[in-house]
């Protein structure tokens, strides 16, 4: 399920008529403010399991919390904004739901200490049409994972299980 | 064999051959087991499934799954996925937090969301947009190498883009096609699915959960189990279609509806429709053939000062079985109920409704003030079968599943350190035993291998598709 804002505002004596659609993940329980990526109308949102428990009202002349991930207008051709479009829509950068204007959880090490690939960015493959070496090597890709690995070693943070 | 079959050796006989196998014949059963199976070095035995190439236009869980199955099994699968995107699994992650990077070249914020976990190992990823009709010489070309394909789209579109069996089976006779998606011919033919469609569909989920005066409501099984089972049948389909082919020479289409497995799933409820007229209903987590044969609450937590909710408020469910008139009898003295053990001394008294309300709510009531362990330890030791609901950590620390290899840590060739259990949790094989090599691979990470190595295709070529967008 997705929800939508579909905005109405008058703007140039017609209707706004634009959808703009919120990435159900980020916004299933939220409270905030986001605006129209057309004509940059604020609309107040709560939402509570997925459900839209009030809003969406409108609040002139206040600062948005975050934007749509996507916009189209149906009566316009299905014109769209596509995500990240700076000042109408937000980039598509898997931030997590619960923290949606920080940053992804990401880890570098798994619960026994050991090496794992959790974090962003990682350097290019360097292959040819995107493909990969069959090996991650973590010494030369990772210097400073590998460096921190060194010292859970040395400390006997490393465990089998 | 003996060159004068009249004449027995010892040698020909069945039983130990020489000290050494005599040896091993008398060793303890268990002992036997583990060297048999040698679990853990699985890499060294051969693979059951070595040289069958298999083709996937597969998202989700259903059909990949069906493939990881062969995948696992040694088969080389080639998955094809559309350029930049990959499979709408890939970005599907539990609650949008857990992700493996890198994603793609093409995009280094994003990873692959840990949804994708266990039905996709051992495939090579490859990106190819095979709907444009530029591809489609290209797609032939690996149809030519393979043995099946299977595929998910919606019934006759890859026949609208000349790519059904109709087309592939003139280009290779020994192609085993397999269409897995939703409802398949008949009134909704186009109809999609997901495992809760199918859930509902069947009326699995209308028997699932407690009843509604019990305050339970119908529910469905949280891990997409029907996506899972389907998967599994179909690979069973699979196996069949190439021992077929063995004996003809021939390959066939498969065309697997996932409604129709949780149908399956039903046991009698459909018989015993056919035969009395009655609708089943739901009975939770007691058991409308067997009492006592459920799970009960029992009043503390095992971990009451945990952070985690799951350890802190839901460590408090027994499984308990007793259904024998013994065992019940057992049951009843160990728990001071002898009451209802002069009540419902046989079985038939026991299973009916009223008295599985009366029996649960009384040994829910002597539970009461112990915790999970105290009330399993209690009737273990009375010689009841008796089991904690363990959860996600509970089953990870668990001595048993370490030991028998099912839960295991690997090295990730390209993603580092990671728990599995998919691939080891299917039994063990002696000689060619499943396996997991790799648990994913980033997004079109194969393309080379593929286009150049089996497919011959120049480097330039390929270039200029990658940027064509085309793969």
């Amino acid at each position: 399920m997705c929800d939508i804002i579909w905005c109405k505002k008058e703007v140039g004596g017609k209707p706004c008529d634009t959808i703009n659609y919120l990435d159900p993940y980020c916004f299933w329980n939220w409270e905030g403010k986001i605006n129209c990526a057309e004509c940059g109308t604020v609309y107040y949102i709560h939402m509570i399991q997925g459900f839209m428990y009030k809003g969406p009202e409108e609040k002139p002349g206040e600062k948005p919390d975050t934007s749509p991930l996507y916009a189209d207008k149906p009566y316009d051709g299905y014109s769209n904004y596509r995500p990240g479009v700076e000042g109408r829509t937000r980039p598509f950068q898997c931030i997590p739901r619960a923290k949606l204007l920080g940053v992804a959880d990401k880890v570098k090490f798994s619960i026994r200490g050991r090496p794992v690939r959790g974090w962003r960015p990682q350097p290019p493959s360097a292959g040819l049409a995107g493909s990969f070496g069959f090996n991650w090597d973590i010494q030369k890709l990772s210097p400073e994972v590998w460096e921190e690995y060194q010292k859970k070693l040395a400390a006997g943070e490393v465990k089998d299980w | 064999m003996a060159q004068d079959p009249r004449v027995t050796r010892m040698e020909d006989l069945p039983g130990p051959k020489s000290k050494g196998e005599m040896d091993e014949f008398k060793m303890p059963y268990e002992e036997y087991c583990k060297k048999l199976f040698d679990v853990g070095n699985e890499h060294t035995k051969p693979k059951p499934l070595n040289g069958i190439r298999w083709l996937s236009c597969t998202m989700y869980i259903f059909t990949p799954h069906a493939v990881a199955n062969l995948a696992e099994l040694g088969a080389e699968v080639i998955k094809l996925e559309i350029p930049r995107m990959g499979e709408p699994m890939r970005h599907t992650s539990p609650f949008n937090e857990v992700y493996l990077y890198p994603f793609h070249d093409a995009r280094p914020m994003t990873g692959t969301g840990l949804g994708y976990t266990n039905a996709n190992p051992n495939k090579y990823f490859v990106t190819m947009d095979y709907h444009i009709p530029e591809m489609r010489e290209v797609f032939y070309s690996l149809v030519k190498k393979s043995d099946g394909l299977t595929e998910l789209y919606r019934p006759g579109t890859l026949d609208k883009w000349k790519m059904s069996y109709r087309y592939l089976s003139e280009i290779n006779p020994r192609f085993i096609y397999v269409w897995g998606g939703g409802f398949g011919y008949g009134p909704k033919v186009f109809g999609g699915s997901y495992d809760i469609l199918g859930q509902a569909h069947a009326g699995l989920a209308s028997i699932t959960g407690m009843h509604e005066y019990m305050g339970g409501h119908c529910s469905k099984c949280t891990n997409w189990i029907i996506d899972w089972q389907s998967g599994t049948l179909i690979s069973c389909a699979i196996m069949s279609a190439i021992h077929h082919r063995r004996k003809t020479g021939l390959g066939t289409m498969i065309e697997f509806s996932q409604v129709q497995v949780p149908t399956r799933m039903l046991g009698h409820t459909t018989t015993m429709y056919g035969k009395f007229g009655i609708v089943r209903q739901r009975w939770g987590n007691w058991d409308t053939q067997l009492a006592v044969h459920g799970i009960i609450l029992c009043g503390k937590s095992d971990f009451p000062d945990a952070d985690n909710p799951q350890d802190k408020h839901d460590a408090r469910y027994v499984m308990v079985s007793a259904f024998q008139d013994q065992d019940f009898k057992e049951l009843c003295d160990i728990t001071g109920l002898k009451e209802l053990y002069d009540k419902y001394k046989v079985y038939k008294d026991r299973v009916e409704g009223e008295a599985q309300l009366e029996i649960y709510t009384a040994l829910e009531k002597w539970a009461a003030d112990k915790s999970r362990s105290q009330v399993a330890k209690i009737l273990t030791d009375a010689g009841i079968l008796a089991e904690p609901v363990r959860n996600d950590r509970e089953v990870y620390e668990s001595q048993h599943y370490r030991e028998r290899g099912t839960v295991r840590w690997m090295d990730d060739p390209i993603f580092g350190d990671m728990v599995v259990h998919g691939g080891y949790s299917t039994g063990l094989m002696e000689k060619s035993p499943r396996r997991i090599n790799w648990h994913w691979r980033p997004l079109g990470a194969d393309n080379k291998k593929i286009y150049r190595d089996l497919l011959g295709v120049p480097l330039t070529k390929i270039e200029e598709w990658y940027k064509k967008a085309y793969i």
